[in-house]
């Protein structure tokens, strides 16, 4: 039987400066969410008033500037000198609870801005679930070749925004913040930290494990396609984007693998793109005509 | 948004409001960090993003390892750590769930109330006539309001009302005595 295509399979051909630049975006990103931690508890050390030095990083950590980093937090809810760059879901979430406050409103204000401009990057760009996919990817190519099926369970895109919804619902009646809990950026975030401060994880590796396992054996890229509740909040706040991947059909052969690589079951080769576009370019760089490419698309407008 | 989208929402919105508060389970009792909103609004209003105690100078801002539905929210850990009431923590919180204080005595005693005091008068030193300790004395940020000490071992009292809760008078505690415990607020 011959295998079916798959991403690890296709050769990125061009658009390479585009792929260096989000992989760096990326890898700084999973750095500050290891580094920050690291960063703070040198800077505790130093400063001579804590416990710190019962912590197993303290000489992995001596490589660090000796002042506090400008940086709190990472990767749901950073504050950059002198604004935060909060989850749009985390805030909304809160805001269920505590009702409006324009507090939460400057804290929420630079993210949405760049989600509505940019769409759904965060996504592809910064999430440090990235490369948990990404492992999960190369573990299905890899089952893929010794010839161990792996299923493609391709749900309904709704399914996204009724988990949304749901986190949101079932939160509020509870009367507990559940997002933290199953959102996993902030998961892979706190675990980080307590990794580096405490020596140890805590129970929520339990769900990147099980979405690791849901992304391996069941749907491909399932979890952030159609259960993460912070990826159907970008997608969204992000559908007016007007940042759009756009197929010249003239130049389009069909080969299919734009389609085949896109990790969030977008079809960009027969130019049905939604808001669930992560913007990673990856669709562009694997093609093998240049038929498609970013253009600004205003809604309801030509470029 | 388109309308099936926005039926979403509304249809949403309507629910959150009509969801009886009944449903709503009673949060766990435990000491939270300084100028924490009460109760069952603070473990809402928590993101759980931990810059509290990444700032935190004495790591006594802690988080659970264990799986429950507060695992994302900080509580302080004063089984041998204090709280040196620096209130970074407040200044660094990005949804107000610690809200914000000045790091001046009067507003601190005041507005931050983490835990509430517990001698076991059984242990303690001076009330077992062991000997005139006085540490918890020595390291209250709030000497004679919080805790004074009285008769001739100058034995602790504590003023439940005056306590900040920061723990530095646990933590001081000999050794040999263990006679004070922060417990959470009732």
């Amino acid at each position: 039987m011959k295998r079916a295509l798959q991403p690890f399979d296709i050769t990125l051909r061009h658009g390479k400066r585009y792929q260096a630049l989000r992989r760096l975006f990326l890898g700084f990103s999973v750095l500050l969410t290891v580094g920050l931690p690291m960063w703070h508890l040198h800077a505790l050390e130093i400063e001579g008033a804590g416990r710190a030095a019962d912590s197993r990083w303290s000489t992995l950590a001596r490589f660090l500037p000796d002042t506090p980093p400008p940086f709190f937090g990472a990767p749901t809810s950073v504050w950059v000198w002198f604004f935060d760059l909060v989850d749009p879901l985390e805030t909304l979430a809160t805001a269920l609870f505590r009702g409006f406050s324009w507090n939460l409103v400057w804290t929420v204000l630079p993210g949405v801005v760049l989600v509505v401009a940019l769409g759904r990057f965060f996504c592809g760009w910064a999430c440090p679930y990235l490369p948990v996919l990404a492992a999960a990817n190369a573990a299905r190519w890899l089952l893929s070749r010794l010839g161990i099926p792996t299923a493609d369970v391709k749900l309904p895109r709704v399914t996204s925004r009724v988990v949304l919804v749901g986190v949101l619902l079932v939160g509020s009646m509870l009367g507990v913040q559940l997002v933290p809990l199953v959102y996993p950026p902030a998961i892979i975030g706190r675990e980080a930290f307590r990794a580096v401060f405490y020596g140890s994880l805590g129970a929520g590796g339990l769900l990147v494990a099980a979405a690791f396992v849901f992304d391996t054996f069941v749907s491909r890229a399932g979890f952030c396609r159609s259960l993460c509740p912070g990826g159907a909040m970008f997608s969204v706040l992000g559908s007016v984007s007007p940042v759009r991947v756009v197929n010249e059909r003239s130049k389009c052969t069909d080969c299919t693998v734009c389609d085949v690589i896109c990790n969030l079951g977008q079809s960009p080769m027969t130019n049905a793109l939604d808001s669930g576009c992560e913007r990673c370019g990856k669709c562009i760089a694997s093609c093998p005509t240049k038929a498609l490419s970013f253009k600004i698309v205003f809604p309801g407008g030509k470029s | 948004m388109n309308r099936r989208g926005l039926v979403g929402a509304l249809a949403a919105a309507v629910a959150l409001a009509v969801v009886p508060k009944k449903t709503r389970a009673e949060p766990q009792k435990k000491i939270r960090p300084p100028g924490a909103l009460p109760r069952g609004a603070f473990e809402q209003a928590c993101i759980g993003c931990f810059r509290c105690a990444e700032v935190c100078p004495t790591k006594v801002i802690r988080f659970p390892s264990v799986l429950s539905l507060d695992t994302a929210t900080p509580f302080l850990d004063m089984a041998d750590r204090a709280c040196v009431l620096c209130m970074k923590c407040t200044q660094v919180c990005p949804t107000d769930a610690l809200v914000e204080l000045k790091v001046e005595s009067e507003v601190i005693a005041r507005e931050v109330r983490m835990g509430v005091p517990k001698l076991n008068r059984a242990a303690c030193l001076p009330w077992t006539g062991r000997g005139i300790c006085r540490l918890c004395y020595q390291v209250c940020p709030y000497p004679d309001r919080a805790v004074e000490v009285v008769g001739p071992q100058k034995a602790p009292l504590f003023h439940v009302e005056a306590c900040v809760g920061c723990g530095l008078c646990e933590e001081a505690c000999p050794e040999t005595a263990r006679a004070i415990t922060i417990e959470p607020l009732p």
